[in-house]
């Protein structure tokens, strides 16, 4: 086989990270709190004002 | 000018300034926009003690959450002791290895004593199934802090015990710590600029011949508080607090293990008001909790705590009252 360029062993990673049902279980919900986390200082640095009392 | 000097001797006043042309005599005079003070680098401040890098996190997202019903009461007899009766009534969670949870139902008082001095602080706690608790904190110069901590059971090996030894420097502080099951760790942090203190600590576990090194970071302005934290036994800490106004704060946090896979995030507010402390999170697991204390006389305080998570069908609710202090 050709050697694989950085583009493909970068695909190759990804799908192996995806369609593997284990490694999608944590993926999931590793993106779900990293997700929550960076949603909620983007909602607190610019909408934080609203919570005030 | 009120000192008594000779007309000869004053300076003539000054010349009256140009008058202003064009737009700087429309527009606001500049102010100086590079920061007000240029940064003392020998003068950082003390950083936090490492163990509190993330109090402010810790303080909004965590608190004592409980499911049954509670009641401490707290005598003081004079001003440095106190004593304290505390009742519980509920279910405690037992750690299971399978996702299940496992409750006991648990009743128990607690009996304890305070002694507070500002050098010296005595705390001893004794319950009815056997377990005593006791936390010392001794000042033993006004940079070297010595603390322990001890929980004794009746069961045999599973008692502890710990030693601190804090030292507080000008712009870092250092800690040594000596626990049974031969467990010695040390840890050291230090202001790297007016914000941002950097510390490490390093473990070693003799029992089970663990070691573990770890590293962390605080940046903090007035409004926000931003820390994070590396271990090598593989668990990343996060956290971001903001200071929304006097009495509102949000936090939110993002903790991964390595080991155990586990990820978990949590987004919460601590609304800090007169007569009542309310704080609030969702977690990344779908479960929501509040935990209320109102203040409804001087000294005494209604609690209620609730924690629903839907997923695993798991609704905790406690309610309870603090008197004294």
């Amino acid at each position: 086989m050709a050697p694989a360029s950085s583009m493909e062993k970068i695909k190759e990673f990804l799908n192996s990270q995806i369609y593997d049902d284990d490694k999608w279980a944590v993926n999931s919900k590793l993106l779900g709190a990293a997700g929550l986390f960076a949603g909620s200082i983007l909602f607190m640095r610019n909408f934080g004002d609203l919570m005030a009392i | 000018m009120g000192s008594s000097v000779s007309h000869a001797a004053t300076l003539p006043p000054p010349p009256p300034p140009p008058p202003a042309v064009g737009l700087t005599g429309v527009l606001p005079p500049k102010t100086e926009e590079k920061g007000e003070t240029k940064v003392d680098w020998l003068n950082l401040p003390c950083p936090v003690p490492f163990e509190e890098i993330q109090r402010e996190a810790l303080m909004s997202l965590k608190p004592e959450l409980f499911e049954g019903l509670r009641f401490d009461f707290t005598k003081g007899l004079n001003q440095k002791f106190s004593l304290s009766h505390s009742v519980f009534m509920g279910s405690m969670e037992v750690p299971s290895q399978s996702s299940d949870t496992i409750k006991v139902p648990t009743a128990h008082y607690e009996f304890g004593a305070n002694f507070l001095d500002p050098k010296l602080m005595l705390v001893g706690r004794v319950l009815t199934d056997g377990r005593l608790n006791a936390r010392v904190k001794c000042d033993l110069t006004d940079n070297l802090t010595l603390k322990i901590n001890a929980q004794l059971t009746n069961e045999p090996h599973f008692s502890q015990g710990m030693f601190n030894f804090d030292y507080k420097g000008k712009d870092y502080r250092s800690q040594f710590q000596v626990g049974n099951n031969a467990f010695y760790g040390a840890n050291y942090i230090q202001s790297v600029s007016p914000h941002l203190s950097l510390g490490s600590e390093v473990f070693w576990l003799g029992h089970q011949r663990k070691s573990g090194i770890g590293f962390a970071a605080r940046y903090n302005t007035d409004k926000m508080v931003a820390t994070g934290q590396v271990a090598s036994t593989g668990i990343v800490a996060l956290s971001y607090v903001q200071k929304v106004s006097e009495k509102v704060s949000l936090a939110s946090d993002f903790m991964y293990n390595h080991m155990t896979r586990d990820v978990t995030s949590s987004f919460g507010y601590d609304y800090i008001l007169r007569q009542c402390r309310l704080r609030g999170k969702i977690d990344s697991t779908g479960c929501v909790a509040a935990y209320l204390e109102e203040r409804l006389n001087m000294g005494v305080n209604f609690i209620l705590s609730a924690e629903i998570d839907h997923r695993k069908k798991d609704y905790k609710f406690g309610f309870g009252m603090t008197v004294g202090e």
